[in-house]
């Protein structure tokens, strides 16, 4: 086994190739504003854009930074290039990631794991991008096809998506599951009831954070043992 | 009223179709090649092939009932933004939430609503989306390959504390996703509603399935032990909904 391959020629490679392609992808992402403000001449005052983004800003600023950083431990840096490229991070990303994972019997955070991870995320986005295009061609055809009963259920899906990812790594840590748990839901009952008022903006941000570096926390104190074998 | 009907043509027409596929080419082109290093990596790494099949099996199969969700919440941004900007905004670093949100900050910053876009509005929302979203690809863009260092500072350099870290992460993150499914609009506690049915039933069912074609070998369960308990729990959580 190559054992320097990882290290040494796989993420050097995947760095080069996954900062050029944010870059193109910050750059292309500008050109259907272009085509309407300079092609078809409706440019509108940089000042409403200017504030039209502040006001998104002060939704999502923090995420731009939470986000990532909360997410690298699972996705590794080749799954956080293609994750933030791609969007729909917990919904589609971090399951694949994590069930491709799971299913191929590779340990998170290691290099295998982050191989498979990143082949199991890569998946994910094209089977998206392949059923976005057929939808975004096909429009409001497919939609209207879709009986009522289907559409109504598929509002349960993102539930039981939350809850089938939380039971795949619940079953390998219950301890650290319930811990979480309590961390999570204290949180957002917290918030909930405006006790985390005093922080900037809507601090869901600080939920997220405490969460996951709580749990991250509690799980180092909970299996101290494990580690010292 | 001429005006407000016709800036969907502009949204719909040919050329930001173009321009939408350019954006949408980068993220094809993106995860082509970062398959294909993994791949070979894989290849390098001795992952055995029916594992790397597995992996790529199983996530292709997880991956399609969030596509439809997404696919059913395109269509409500299609209706005022068009199919182009849609279509690339949510194959791009989007989410609908998210899309709705900033397209809607673009037209009130020029007065008005999603509802009664005209030219300049529409350009203005996709402005906004555009704009708004440049902080996620910024901050991936510098800081990704320094990232390792939060991970380093928490391990302590300790190898076999990193499975511990992504454990604590993924944990803390879907605890936190799932428990908005567990409140009342009123900040109160609520465990008999639907949606906390279906988080429930889908937690639970993915326990037993994953320990089950873990301790039996069984490995078609492996890869659909994912899919069976997140529609189960869909299904379900409806049936519940219908009955309350």
């Amino acid at each position: 086994m190559n054992k320097q391959y990882y290290s040494e020629t796989y993420i050097p490679s995947i760095i080069k190739w996954g900062k050029l392609t944010m870059l193109l992808g910050i750059l292309t992402s500008f050109l259907p504003a272009l085509v309407v403000s300079v092609v078809f001449g409706h440019m509108p005052p940089v000042s409403a854009i200017i504030a039209g983004t502040i006001s998104q800003i002060s939704v999502s600023g923090a995420f731009y930074v939470v986000e990532p950083i909360s997410y690298f431990p699972i996705l590794g840096i080749p799954g956080t290039y293609l994750t933030f490229l791609s969007g729909n991070t917990s919904n589609m990303r971090v399951p694949c990631s994590s069930v491709a994972q799971e299913a191929a019997g590779v340990e998170m955070g290691t290099d295998k794991g982050s191989v498979i991870s990143t082949i199991g995320i890569a998946v994910s986005i094209l089977v998206n991008i392949a059923i976005l295009t057929v939808g975004a061609v096909g429009g409001n055809v497919i939609i209207s096809a879709m009986p009522e009963g289907l559409k109504a259920a598929l509002n349960f899906l993102l539930p039981a998506l939350y809850g089938a990812v939380f039971g795949q790594f619940a079953i390998a840590r219950p301890k650290l599951a319930g811990v979480a748990v309590v961390i999570a839901f204290g949180m957002n009952w917290l918030l909930k009831n405006n006790f985390l008022s005093f922080f900037p903006g809507t601090p869901s941000y600080v939920v997220i954070l405490v969460a996951v570096f709580g749990s991250i926390f509690a799980g180092r104190l909970i299996y101290k043992k494990e580690l010292q074998d | 009223m001429k005006e407000s009907t016709n800036y969907l043509e502009l949204a719909n027409s040919p050329l930001m179709w173009l321009a939408a596929a350019v954006a949408v080419g980068v993220v094809v082109i993106q995860s082509v090649v970062f398959f294909r290093k993994s791949l070979k990596a894989a290849k390098e790494l001795e992952i055995p092939k029916e594992q790397v099949n597995t992996a790529i099996k199983s996530s292709a199969i997880a991956s399609i009932g969030p596509a439809v969700v997404i696919l059913v919440t395109m269509i409500s941004l299609i209706v005022s933004m068009g199919a182009p900007i849609s279509w690339m905004r949510l194959s791009f670093i989007g989410s609908v939430n998210y899309e709705a949100m900033a397209a809607g900050f673009g037209a009130q910053a020029m007065g008005t609503t999603l509802e009664k876009l005209d030219p300049v509005a529409f350009s203005c929302g996709v402005w906004v989306m555009i704009c708004g979203s440049l902080g996620w690809l910024i901050f991936t863009l510098l800081f990704t390959d320094k990232m390792h260092k939060v991970n380093h500072l928490m391990s302590k350099g300790n190898a076999k504390m990193v499975p511990i870290i992504s454990a604590g992460a993924m944990l803390g993150a879907f605890a936190n996703l799932a428990s908005g499914n567990f409140f009342s609009a009123e900040g109160n506690f609520a465990f008999g509603g639907a949606p906390a049915i279906a988080t429930v039933v889908g937690c639970i069912l993915m326990m037993v399935l994953s320990k089950l074609a873990k301790d039996k070998k069984v490995n078609w369960l492996r890869e659909w032990a994912f899919a069976i308990s997140m529609f189960s729990g869909m299904f379900i959580g409806y049936l519940w909904s219908m009955a309350a």
